[in-house]
């Protein structure tokens, strides 16, 4: 990790602050007009899929349904859910877009989300043994975890991680890992499991049982439809995700280096541990902003919307400081998200090998 | 109509919340229905200002239409009025000036509105509000009732303190009630006053009641409610008293009703400006807040209510009208003792849900926020 001293600290700091005082000084109408008009498409493609779904025994009528209801899952997931859990439009006073009463179409409750994601996951960014997005606990991200033979197979995992992305996170709070350990018990998570059973009791029902049996003649096509946009919805969520935090040159930092860290710190371990991707309107929209990952991360509760407005200067104060600013094509940092899932999945000794012989030709 | 329904029928709801995932399944579909008409918005009851009037120099009366289904409301009742001003939703509590008649016969209710110095919704209302436009109501709510059966009644009103007692008014007047009525109306000058047409033509068409307005600044030294006002009104100790009218006016009354013998239970009084604190300054205000959701700490000093300390360090908790009335902002205390700003007494010490904005800490304080 880039070593900075206090004062640079302190400096980058009031600088990264300072982008942040005038958004919060500038927010208002447009925020509000921008994320009702995201709220109101989604209700607007959300009601299509589910009136289309019916008519899906024509295949393209089925297709367009199935992707209009997987685009919908995916703004409401994206750029409505997470972003209004984190705090994002609160100031608005509006009781349907309250981070702490909002509930999503996925299915891990908000409360274990909050929870896991805005304390745990926002707080140890990508602090080995802290962060537990950090691979989600099932796959070896770096080299800080030693390898295991099961991890040879984690690129099996991680597809199977995908498909079933929201149940996935739906149980990421039951900390298997530590289970499994025999750290914490079954007991100490009751109720987390009788949540997670009525969310996700609820939202199969939605998909699987309502809706098919509503419109029973067409049951199999809907719940197909239904299952369909579903899997869109998963696999285009862990790809964002799996791209904000793994990429080639995202940095892990250990417990030690940040004990009693101190806001600067907290930016810089931000800025250093996040990746963007590059695109157009649609893919950053779709994307909830994430695409602007590093400014997500250091402003976790600004409007998304805004992320690509600052850009210019959050990249700006991190050329000041010296420190890199990640990004690249969604193709190219897709690419190297997948490559570090490989590359940790060999024992360690294979791994630095390859990785030698693949360096060599560029230290010549 | 079908969202209507589905507001009303138990299961219809149960089944919206585990499809929709929210308590208020009939507002989903809301940011749709607000493209094409306001007017079917569910969430709350939305308005339509069909008429803004001047009534003085810093107050208006707005004519609203309420959707159909609002559930009507008691002369004296307040409602809370929600309106978006820079992409912030704001709620006040305003009381209905005109009869429940109105609203049952025409479907119209109206709201007398007094620009408030540096108030962000009131002055927003009287400068950009305009004709056509929809606002948002909740249902009526309010104990500041007539008595059900007729006895002889005393108002005391001060400035925009009129309002409620307006409808209460029209009301007696429009069932003709029988027994003798007294409108003491305290306004600063004479072009402070409200509805001054409406109030004349009432008194003249309803003989049981008696008028007086009296300025209290059109004369080089003011002055204010006293003694021989009161003892002027005819059996005033067999009237039940309704006071409306600012801090001052109210303490005044209350001190010189009771000198006159009238009991508690015969005087009703509603607010309807931020309280100021009385008596709070003598007691050690002020202490550490802690907000647990929010994993949050601050120490206050002073008589800064729970809300101004949350929103001092960042937060936004749920708010409205900002006077502990419409209790958007109610929340978990878990532990510590808070004073009521519009009471002055001490909450428990233990979990209780309290009025953030009416809340002062007296000591450590933690709240589910």
């Amino acid at each position: 990790m880039l070593k900075l001293d206090e004062q640079q600290l302190n400096e980058l700091q009031k600088d990264l602050d300072a982008v942040r005082d005038d958004v919060l000084a500038d927010l208002g109408e447009r925020d509000a007009r921008y994320i009702r008009k995201i709220v109101r498409l989604h209700r607007a493609l959300e009601a299509g899929g589910r009136v289309m779904m019916p008519f899906g025994f024509l295949p393209p009528v089925f297709v367009a349904a199935t992707v209009t209801l997987g685009v919908a899952k995916i703004l409401e997931n994206m750029e409505i859910g997470h972003n209004v859990m984190h705090g994002q439009y609160d100031w608005m006073n509006d009781p349907t877009l309250n981070s702490q009463t909002y509930e999503w179409d996925t299915v891990c409750t908000s409360d274990s989300w909050r929870r896991t994601h805005n304390y745990e996951h926002h707080t140890y960014t990508n602090i080995i043994g802290k962060d537990r997005d950090y691979g989600y606990a099932v796959l070896r991200l770096s080299d800080d975890e030693p390898w295991k033979p099961w991890h040879a197979l984690q690129l099996i995992n991680y597809v199977l991680l995908s498909v079933f992305f929201q149940w996935g996170v739906g149980l990421h709070e039951l900390e298997s890992e530590k289970l499994r350990r025999r750290e914490i018990r079954w007991r100490d998570k009751l109720s987390f499991i009788k949540d997670f059973g009525r969310k996700g009791g609820r939202q199969a029902f939605k998909d699987y049982v309502f809706f098919p049996l509503l419109t029973l003649p067409v049951a199999p096509i809907v719940l197909a439809g239904n299952v369909g946009a579903n899997l869109i919805r998963n696999l285009w969520a862990s790809t964002v995700i799996f791209c904000g935090h793994f990429t080639q040159d995202a940095e892990t930092f250990t417990e030690a280096e940040c004990e009693g860290e101190s806001k600067g710190h907290w930016y810089l371990r931000q800025l250093t541990g996040s990746s963007n991707f590059t695109g157009g309107r649609w893919l950053h929209l779709l994307s909830g902003h994430l695409s602007y990952q590093v400014e997500h991360h250091v402003f976790p509760d600004l409007p998304a919307h805004r992320y690509p407005e600052i850009s210019e200067r959050v990249q700006g104060i991190c050329q000041k400081h010296g420190i890199p600013y990640n990004t690249g094509s969604f193709a190219s940092q897709y690419g190297t998200v997948l490559a570090r899932i490989t590359r940790f999945s060999l024992p360690d000794p294979i791994r630095r090998k390859l990785e030698n012989r693949r360096e060599q030709p560029q230290a010549i | 109509m079908m969202l209507a329904k589905a507001r009303q029928n138990r299961a219809l709801r149960w089944l919206g919340r585990q499809i929709l995932n929210t308590p208020q399944p009939a507002s989903y579909f809301d940011p749709l229905a607000e493209a094409i008409n306001p007017m079917w918005v569910q969430a709350y009851t939305p308005a339509r200002v069909e008429r803004i009037f001047t009534e003085t120099h810093d107050t208006k009366t707005l004519v609203l239409r309420p959707a159909r289904r609002w559930g009507g409301f008691q002369a004296g009742q307040h409602v809370n009025l929600g309106v978006d001003i820079e992409g912030v939703r704001r709620q006040r509590t305003f009381s209905l000036s005109s009869s429940p008649r109105l609203w049952q016969d025409n479907g119209q209710i109206t709201l007398t509105i007094k620009r408030h110095p540096g108030g962000r919704v009131t002055n927003w209302l009287h400068d950009h509000l305009e004709e056509g436009a929809v606002l948002g109501l909740t249902d009526a709510f309010g104990d500041f009732l007539l008595p059900s059966v007729a006895k002889p009644l005393l108002f005391i009103a001060g400035g925009s303190g009129i309002t409620p007692i307006l409808s209460q008014l029209e009301s007696l007047a429009a069932e003709d009630y029988r027994a003798p009525v007294t409108l003491l109306y305290f306004v600063r000058t004479r072009k402070d006053i409200i509805a001054r047409e409406t109030i004349t033509a009432l008194a003249a068409r309803y003989s049981a009641l008696t008028v007086r307005i009296l300025t209290t600044h059109d004369n080089t030294s003011p002055r204010s409610l006293n003694g021989s006002d009161l003892d002027s009104v005819p059996g005033l100790t067999a009237r039940d008293v309704f006071l409306c009218g600012p801090g001052g006016l109210m303490d005044l009354a209350t001190e010189l009703l009771y000198q006159r013998g009238i009991r508690d239970s015969q005087v009703h009084c509603t607010f309807f400006a931020p309280p100021t604190i009385a008596s709070l300054s003598k007691e050690a205000l002020g202490g550490d807040v802690r907000f647990v959701r929010s994993a949050l700490s601050v120490d206050s000093t002073g008589d800064a209510t729970l809300l101004e300390i949350a929103e001092a360090a960042g937060l936004h908790p749920q708010s409205g009208c900002r006077m502990g009335i419409c209790h958007q902002c109610s929340c978990r205390k878990t532990s510590g003792t808070v004073i009521n700003r519009l009471t002055g007494k001490p909450s428990g010490p233990g979990e209780e849900s309290v009025q953030l904005c009416v809340s002062v800490p007296r000591g450590p304080v933690t709240l589910d926020v």
